[in-house]
């Protein structure tokens, strides 16, 4: 107790070095805990995609690669609608190995009154979907009524209140869960409200028939292939059969993203490992001159009966306590940064990004902190082995 | 507090400005940005004081941690905000406002209590 309060009195005696010690494990704590909760909450939101995608494979006009990425409507929330006839669903169903098909339509609105942007508004079949009903179910529990919407997390829409899309009255009736993709901004409807928004639409001059002139129309068409067929043969009977629409593997669309985040993984984990090693060498080379700068001091204590133990356990705490400040706030600076703009931080990196449990979070803020504490107590250990060989005679005598 | 102030009344009409609308409307959220540069230049000037007037010291302090947490509470609860979390008023200006707002008005108390403890500008 005696060599820990001494320990810290020294520290708060020399503040400037305290200071410049302490800031130093920051940077590492900083980020390592920073860079962590990104590469997990990456992972979480591909593992979320995944499970949210649930379709083996997606059927969308062939336009609607080049009208808009497909894959940022789900990934970036970009808004984007294109159509295609609605009997392209059962078409599907006729092919051998398809189990399950679900239509959807997708509208872009104009600016709606939550927002100066666009929203994307997608009509479910409640009866046939099984990729949103699964999360909406856990949000809701009665059925999605006409004029009824369910929004994405993202969009503030408090339950029970009015959405305006084209004019038309929607009731919020639901909030989804966290996705981390961008169908968290969408709005969700069943086909009958989608059919009185598209006739809405239409008066507003934004039309959604396709070239046949039928405006019984759908954007996409989801299907679950059987089990025991190869879902690579079903997409090539599903391209066969129908014209003028594209079957997207979703599992090329994850892997993909997993590509990205392999990528953008290995250069945080990169960047983590060389600022590990630079503040490494800075704290031992930092150790080293306080070494030379303290060995009067330790000379000094020893003439007066501190043992050789005593001082090399003081300079190991003070630079324990030094590592332990500067991890804790370290850490907590980048939680402010990661947690505070992660909406941000999910915007520049156009993947999903999912922020993982609170505890996984709380478990990585103290594993940072003691790690910090821990390399920290290392480079001071050095200099408290260095310290506790001092020959006071000849410290005292030359100073070194 | 100062460098805290400079950056929010900067800030709030430049690289933290709200959401930016192609058509020329204005949102609630261009609002509370106006609302940000007022209290931005507020608390410089408060700021400003603190530092050359010894006998305001203590007063202007205590009105810097006033005006910040009027800072931190207008972004959002004041004057409401786009309703998507993925637009810029919410995932840029309402983070970083909240936190320079913060660091200005824990920097305003700490400035209080060191003039407390050592008396000066308290009559």
């Amino acid at each position: 107790m005696r060599i820990f309060s001494l320990s810290v009195k020294n520290l708060v005696r020399k503040p400037g070095r305290t200071a410049a010690l302490a800031l130093l494990t920051a940077f590492l704590a900083l980020s390592v805990f920073g860079g962590s909760v990104v590469v997990l909450s990456l992972r979480t939101g591909l593992q979320s995609l995944e499970a949210r995608l649930g379709a083996d494979i997606i059927l969308v006009p062939s336009e609607a690669q080049s009208k808009v990425s497909f894959q940022n409507m789900f990934l970036q929330g970009t808004t984007g609608a294109f159509y295609m006839d609605a009997a392209v669903t059962g078409k599907a169903m006729e092919v051998p190995g398809v189990e399950k098909a679900a239509p959807q339509t997708f509208l872009a609105s104009l600016k709606a009154d939550c927002c100066s942007v666009k929203i994307q508004v997608i009509g479910i079949d409640p009866s046939r979907d099984f990729t949103v009903q699964p999360w909406i179910a856990r949000s809701l529990t009665g059925e999605l009524g006409d004029m009824d919407v369910v929004v994405g997390c993202r969009v503030e829409a408090g339950i029970g209140k009015i959405l305006r899309i084209y004019e038309q009255r929607c009731k919020v009736i639901a909030c989804l869960e966290p996705t981390g993709t961008g169908l968290d901004t969408a709005v969700y409807c069943n086909m009958d409200t989608m059919k009185t928004l598209l006739a809405a639409a239409e008066e507003k001059g934004v039309s959604h028939r396709i070239s046949s002139g039928d405006d019984s129309v759908v954007s996409a068409v989801y299907i679950k292939v059987k089990d025991g067929y190869d879902i690579g043969a079903v997409n090539s009977a599903l391209t066969g059969k129908l014209r003028k629409v594209t079957a997207v593997r979703t599992r090329s669309m994850i892997t993909g993203v997993s590509d990205s985040l392999a990528g953008i993984s290995r250069t945080v984990t990169g960047m983590i490992i060389a600022v590990w090693v630079l503040a490494f060498v800075i704290l031992l080379l930092a150790y080293i001159l306080i070494v030379r700068e303290r060995s009067r001091e330790f000379a000094v204590l020893r003439l007066l009966g501190a043992s050789r133990s005593m001082l090399g356990r003081m300079a190991l705490t003070e630079s324990a306590v030094c590592g332990l400040a500067g991890g804790i706030a370290g850490t907590g600076a980048a939680a402010i940064g990661v947690f505070a703009f992660s909406a941000l931080i999910e915007n520049s990196l156009g993947l999903p990004y999912l922020m993982p449990g609170t505890g996984t979070v709380l478990l990585l803020a103290a594993g940072t902190v003691l790690l910090s504490a821990a390399v920290s107590a290392l480079a001071g250990g050095f200099s408290a082995w260095r310290l506790s060989r001092v020959n006071p005679g000849t410290a005292l005598r030359d100073g070194t | 507090m100062l460098i805290s102030a400079l950056v929010i009344a900067i800030g709030s009409f430049t690289f933290l400005s709200p959401c930016v609308h192609d058509d020329g409307s204005v949102g609630a959220c261009w609002w509370a940005g106006r609302a940000l540069l007022g209290l931005g230049c507020l608390l410089a000037v408060i700021a400003v004081e603190a530092l050359l007037s010894a006998r305001a010291r203590f007063g202007a302090y205590l009105s810097g941690a006033a005006v910040s947490v009027l800072g931190v509470l207008t972004p959002g609860t004041l004057i409401s905000l786009c309703r998507m979390s993925s637009m810029r008023c919410r995932a840029v200006t309402q983070p970083a406002m909240i936190i320079l707002f913060a660091a200005a008005g824990l920097a305003s108390l700490a400035g209080a209590w060191l003039c407390a403890r050592a008396g000066k500008g308290i009559k």
